[in-house]
């Protein structure tokens, strides 16, 4: 049927005829190819403008429509409908916009009019290839998802169950009522926030129509309108919204203390919490963030933020039960251990370190162990052998009874407590700690057997022959390694570090002589060297082939072993011992530089020609490390490596004989006693599950791993503070006895220390929670859960953030104490705020004067062009409030722009407050400054220029509220990428229209509430919200939708079946038939983008009213009217 | 040429820059009248056909104009077509036409603005590279 056109142009009053000569454009289609008809009118949209069209259509018998008018976003559905109506598929009309794109932003009126008929030309051109097409209708889900539980999505949501209709209401936060909750009174009524709003939040929780999902959020959207599918992620709160009660008893025990961000960080509140006494839900949740680096670093992974809070809360008791879960020496670690778990500690970013280990120690020194219960234990049948009684015997030992094994304990010394009794010296470790807490192990039921010693007493194999179903070797590194240089073994007085340690342990001291030198620069020679002092040798000097920094030694036993008095020659290396009548009398030495870095990142120290020299003595003491004394093992069919080391899986210390466990510095060679414990914790466990048939290798390990870096912020206002000092024995006393040196941390040291704990894992997993609570509601191990839901349209209601207002530095907010934000300023007055409802400043004392600042980053180029609508209202609330708790001589300065009180009663509101006395400055201020007043006081100086009077004035003030702008959230963009919805130029949502389509989103079935669509006061938000959730209403009573015809197509005909359009397609909307060796398109998923029909190589694919006839058509009728 | 002045075909998206354009009509911004905007669902549908059709037409210069990356209203037609248009810069001279003639910009819903200033700055850049005497050379 060949085309009969009718073209139409509008006037749209002045602003298409204004610039584009209308007559002229009319007359130049009117003889274009296929057009019957060409008219122009005032206004085409209107009745009879439409009227017109749809007589023409009968009366001329038009089968195609073009209307050169505004853009086709605006009135495309009014002329298909026009067109409908007269009988005509509505898609044979084009529209061709010449007034946005023309009209307005053209400057000369024949180029504006030369660009319309290009324009029309071109829609006229195109219309003639247009094909009849037919929108599909779906049904709707009734359902409908609400993002956001503040006052705008609790309407919605309330107006929607109203009809019957089911609602997801989904909220990020742990509780509802979003920013209106927060709020004290509300303008101009000054009604409670809360009594209004909680009667609102109590209905969500009990309406039967509202799946309320708090703590949750929306991960994912997909489908369209009518048949969204929602994927919503449920964070976990870790306590059972079933089971709680919110009796709050889990907060009473709750140690950790951070900074409240329901009082805008005013307040403190537990890292169990929920926001507010009256919150919906009722629920508390626990905030967890990635697990503490101190945690993560220890060897053994000892919940250190755990027991930090608890020793802060006076709990010592319970801190020792808690390290003692992955560590069974709390005392001796509280001394020896070289902390790892301080160097991680992020305290140092704020002044240095918490001194970790000294808590420890403290913890341990006031807890009695015979007061902690023996666990409960269930005996299980096999026996265990554990050989060694170090810490890694004791520490494999007790987790291996605690699970119910018979233990018994072989030890070749006398006594227990391996290198710790007989290596460490006495004044570091006094052997009544090592005694007291060896003793809590052994009272769990554990055999010791001493002065055994494997090789010599029994082998592997005697064991098995008792019915040791497992061996546990922790025989340690106590084979002191030879020097190698010449007339070491020749002469009398040579003794090694670890006899003279153990000697004096075991208690048989004797002087090494007089004059001593100590080799080696481990903790061993320092040991040494400060052992051989209190047995009474006059000087005692270090020889040390390295500098200072290059020793392996403690730096604190460095300091210690300098201050008693020891010397070290650093930069020697001995040659050869030199002596007469078969004792020494010297070590011949050579000085070193150091050289190029070795393996082990230290730098390698050179020998210097022709430098050495002799220094005299009567004793040497060779301290350059030890092995582990395996013979025995290997003896026993064990494989051992090099140095003496058994050879054990680092997973799990199994041993080349699989009932054979190994772990400690027996495997790792000398390494730290947490080392040994961490390690021997993991063989216990391997162990447990080897003698269970379990797969012995464990699926992940049990130290802490590092879950991620998102620690809780470190506070920026947070307090330098020095590190506390330990009390300490004077070292001229000290050197002469083998009384513990260290005297440990007072009372009120260690309160102050663990008080600086920053709490970077949020809740410290003590679980003094889980113990308090009556009903068992608190469950650690909960973990996030994934939901789909499926809704027939969406209504986001994700509100607005409050500007930073650190970004107007000279403002100095963050830097003087008294400069607050609006919403800081609400806690303030709200009764369960964090002063209880007073005005009051951080002295405790009432303002006497407050200047409140409007527009702070709104109506401001710099920042935000916007005015936030309602700052001018709740400056006048707060002036009221003022007046009211602070007494009516404060004095209330309101610094503004122009006054904005638009709302109904808002301008009474302005009169009374005049009335009430509150004093009114035009002017921005330009800077606040804090300075000394006359009495002694901190004033806030506010310079402004009155733009009324015309001069600039200085105003005291005591305290400054400043009214920053209200803003988009700041993850906008990801969630309009989310939902499919569109960004304005100020960051809100865009909606569909700014004045006819305020809460509809480009998106069909995506809805707008409150102010994620721009700036709005509670009544113009909650009527947002109103009308939001009538159009979702509106579709689903309709049940049914009309769906764009504009799919693409496969033309079966041409189709090759390459399939290359299935990749492409965002949607899956491509399958490929295989009988028919073509690819096919599901309409119903298809949502026309076209991204096949751009590339099919053979050109079958093709969108439907977009099709290449179609755009070549027009193109050419552009082209040809300009050309 | 001082009096040259360029047709530019633009192929924009419906969600993003077509809606810059409606944005940068409604606040008046003026721009040269050298652009005429045919309005696609997504530049991911735009063929590359379509492009030498309208410089074998006598179109001096080709805009094609979506939503920013991540932005796309269909999930990530605008990266198709950023693919497709780097191919076609490549082949262009082989149809006898400076590369320069095609132009791919990303202009969101709101940036009205940019729209404006992308139009003239293109419509400036395009009367520099002179007019497109396809037309006069082939022997169609």
């Amino acid at each position: 049927m060949r085309p009969r056109i009718g073209f139409y142009i509008c006037h749209c009053g002045t602003n298409i005829a204004g610039k584009v000569v209308v007559a002229e454009v009319r007359d130049s289609m009117e003889h274009a190819k296929n057009v019957v008809v060409a008219r122009d009118y005032k206004f085409m949209c209107s009745d009879p403008g439409q009227e017109m069209i749809q007589k023409d259509i009968k009366e001329l018998g038009l089968n195609r429509v073009v209307v050169a008018a505004c853009s086709p976003r605006l009135h495309e559905k009014t002329f298909q409908n026009a067109c409908r109506r007269a009988g005509l598929n509505p898609y044979f009309f084009q529209q061709a916009c010449v007034r946005e794109h023309c009209s307005w932003v053209t400057k000369d009126p024949a180029e504006a009019t030369e660009k319309a008929k290009s324009l029309a030309m071109g829609a006229i051109s195109r219309v003639g290839f247009h094909e009849t097409l037919f929108s599909r209708e779906v049904s709707v889900n009734p359902d409908v998802l609400v993002v956001g539980a503040g006052i705008a999505g609790i309407q919605a949501s309330l107006d929607i169950a109203k009809s019957g209709c089911k609602v997801h209401l989904v909220e990020r936060d742990p509780s509802i009522g979003g920013h209106m909750v927060q709020f004290d009174k509300t303008f101009p009524t000054l009604d409670c926030a809360a009594c209004i709003s909680t009667p609102k939040t109590v209905a969500v929780a009990q309406s039967p129509n509202i799946n309320l999902l708090s703590y949750s959020e929306v991960t994912e959207v997909k489908g369209f309108v009518g048949n969204f599918k929602v994927k919503v992620r449920r964070k976990p709160r870790y306590v059972m919204e079933d089971k709680c009660t919110g009796c709050g008893i889990c907060a009473e025990h709750c140690p950790v203390t951070v900074p409240n961000r329901f009082d805008e960080n005013l307040g403190q509140r537990k890292a169990v919490y929920r926001f507010f006494p009256q919150a919906v839900p009722i629920t508390f949740a626990i905030e967890k963030k990635d697990t503490a680096p101190c945690r993560t670093t220890c060897p053994a992974g000892v919940n250190v933020q755990g027991y930090t809070q608890l020793i802060g809360q006076g709990k010592y008791k319970e801190a020792v039960q808690l390290i003692m879960e992955r560590l069974p020496l709390p005392g001796v670690l509280g001394r020896v251990c070289p902390h790892a778990c301080e160097s991680s500690c992020r305290r140092a970013e704020v002044e240095s370190p918490i001194s970790i280990r000294e808590l420890k120690r403290f913890a341990a020194d006031r807890v009695d162990l015979e007061d902690i219960p023996l666990p409960q234990i269930e005996d299980r049948p096999e026996r265990v052998a554990v050989i060694g009684s170090g810490p890694a015997g004791l520490t494999a030992a007790y987790y291996l009874r605690l699970k119910g094994y018979g233990v018994t304990i072989f030890e070749a010394l006398p006594a227990p407590g391996g290198m710790l009794r007989v290596g460490i010296p006495d004044y570091r470790l006094p052997p009544e700690v090592l005694d007291r807490e060896i003793n809590y192990i052994l009272r769990l039921g554990i055999g010791l057997e001493t002065g055994k010693l494997l090789g010599a007493d029994f082998t592997l194999e005697d064991l098995r022959q008792m019915g040791f179903k497992a061996i546990f070797v922790g025989i340690g590194a106590h084979k002191p390694l030879r020097m190698n240089i010449g007339g070491e073994q020749d002469f009398s007085g040579i003794l090694q570090a670890t006899d003279i340690l153990r000697e004096t342990s075991l208690g048989n001291p004797q002087s090494p002589g007089d004059r001593v030198l100590v080799l080696g620069g481990g903790n061993v020679a320092i040991d040494a060297a400060r052992t051989a002092l209190r047995l009474g040798s006059k000087e005692v000097t270090i020889v040390y082939r390295r500098t200072r920094e290059e020793m392996p030694a403690y730096q604190e036993e460095i300091e210690d072993a300098i201050l008693e008095g020891v010397k070290i020659s650093y930069l020697t290396a001995p040659v050869f011992v030199e002596g007469s009548e078969g004792k020494v009398t010297g070590l011949r030495c050579v000085k070193t530089v150091p050289g190029p870095a070795d393996e082990s990142g230290r730098r390698r120290p050179i020998p210097q020609e022709g430098s050495d020299f002799v220094i005299a003595c009567d004793a040497i003491i060779p301290a350059i490390g030890q092995e582990p004394d395996s013979e025995c093992c290997s003896a026993s069919g064990l494989e051992v490596g090099r140095r003496g080391r058994i050879v054990a899986s680092a997973r799990c210390g199994q041993t080349s004989a699989p009932d054979v466990f190994a772990a400690g510095d027996a495997v790792m060679g000398p390494a730290t006693v947490i080392e040994a414990v961490g390690a021997a914790r993991e063989a216990a466990e391997a162990i447990d599950r080897y003698l269970r048939g379990e797969q012995i290798e464990a699926a992940e390990s049990l130290s802490v791993s590092e879950n991620g870096t998102n620690w809780r912020d470190i506070p920026k206002n947070a307090q330098r503070m020095p590190r506390a000092s330990v009390n300490r024995i004077a070292p001229e006393a000290a050197k002469t006895s083998f009384a513990e040196v260290s005297l440990g941390l007072s009372e009120d040291a260690a309160m102050a220390e663990a008080a600086k704990c920053l709490n970077c894992g949020g809740c410290c997993e003590c679980m003094e929670c889980v113990r308090a609570c009556e009903r068992s509601a608190v469950d650690h191990s909960m973990v996030a859960e994934e939901l789909e839901l499926q809704v027939g349209s969406i209504i986001l209601a994700t509100g607005f953030d409050t500007m930073d207002a650190t970004r107007f530095r000279l403002y100095g907010y963050g830097r003087f104490d008294e400069v607050y934000t609006g919403l800081e300023f609400e806690r303030l007055n709200n009764a369960v705020g964090p002063t209880g409802g007073q005005i009051v400043m951080k002295n405790g004392q009432k303002p006497k004067s407050v200047a409140i600042i409007h527009c702070v980053g709104s109506r401001d180029v710099n920042h935000h062009v916007y005015c936030s609508r309602v700052c001018c209202m709740y400056a006048l609330k707060y002036g009221h409030l003022i007046k009211e708790k602070a007494g009516h001589e404060t004095e209330v300065h309101n610094f503004y722009i122009d006054m904005r009180c638009f709302g109904k009663g808002y301008e009474q509101f302005y009169w009374r407050l005049q009335e009430e006395g509150i004093n009114f400055v035009r002017g921005k201020p330009g800077q606040i400054t804090e300075e000394m007043s006359d009495s002694g006081g901190k004033q806030l100086i506010i310079r402004v220029e009155d733009t009324l009077s015309a001069c600039m004035v200085k105003v005291p003030v005591d305290m400054v509220v400043l009214c920053t702008a209200m803003e988009a959230r700041s993850d906008t963009a990801d969630v309009a990428r989310i939902f499919g919805v569109n960004q304005g130029a100020d960051g809100f949502f865009l909606e569909e229209h700014p004045k006819l389509g305020p809460v509809s989103t480009a998106t069909d079935g995506i809805f707008l509430a409150g102010v994620c669509q721009g700036p709005k006061d509670i009544p113009d938000t909650v009527s947002h919200a109103s009308g939001a959730a009538a159009q979702a209403l509106a579709l689903s009573m309709r049940g049914k939708v009309e769906v764009s015809p504009v799919t693409s197509w496969i033309d079966p005909d041409i189709c090759i079946g390459c399939q290359t359009c299935i990749k492409l397609c965002a949607y899956s909307a491509i399958e490929f038939n295989g009988r028919k060796g073509i690819s096919e398109v599901n309409e119903a998923v298809c949502k026309g983008c076209g991204s096949c029909s751009g590339f099919c190589p053979s050109g079958a694919a093709r969108v439907k009213h977009f099709s290449p006839k179609q755009v070549f058509a027009e193109i050419e009728g552009i082209l040809d009217e300009v050309i | 040429m001082a009096d040259y002045e360029p047709t530019i075909i633009a192929f924009v998206c419906n969600w993003c820059t077509y809606t810059a354009a409606d944005l940068a009509g409604t606040s008046r911004l003026v721009q040269p009248a050298n652009v005429r905007m045919v309005r696609m669902m997504c530049t991911g549908m735009v063929d590359p056909k379509y492009i030498i059709k309208a410089l074998l037409e006598g179109a001096d210069a080709v805009l094609v104009s979506g939503c920013h990356p991540g932005d796309c209203h269909y999930i990530n037609g605008n990266l198709k077509a950023r693919r497709r248009m780097k191919l076609l810069k490549e082949i262009l001279p082989k149809f006898g036409f400076d590369e320069r003639r095609l132009k791919m910009t990303w202009i969101g819903a709101s940036e009205g603005i940019d729209f404006a200033e992308t139009i003239r700055k293109m419509t400036a850049e395009v009367k520099v590279l002179g007019q497109n005497d396809l037309r006069t050379r082939m022997v169609l």
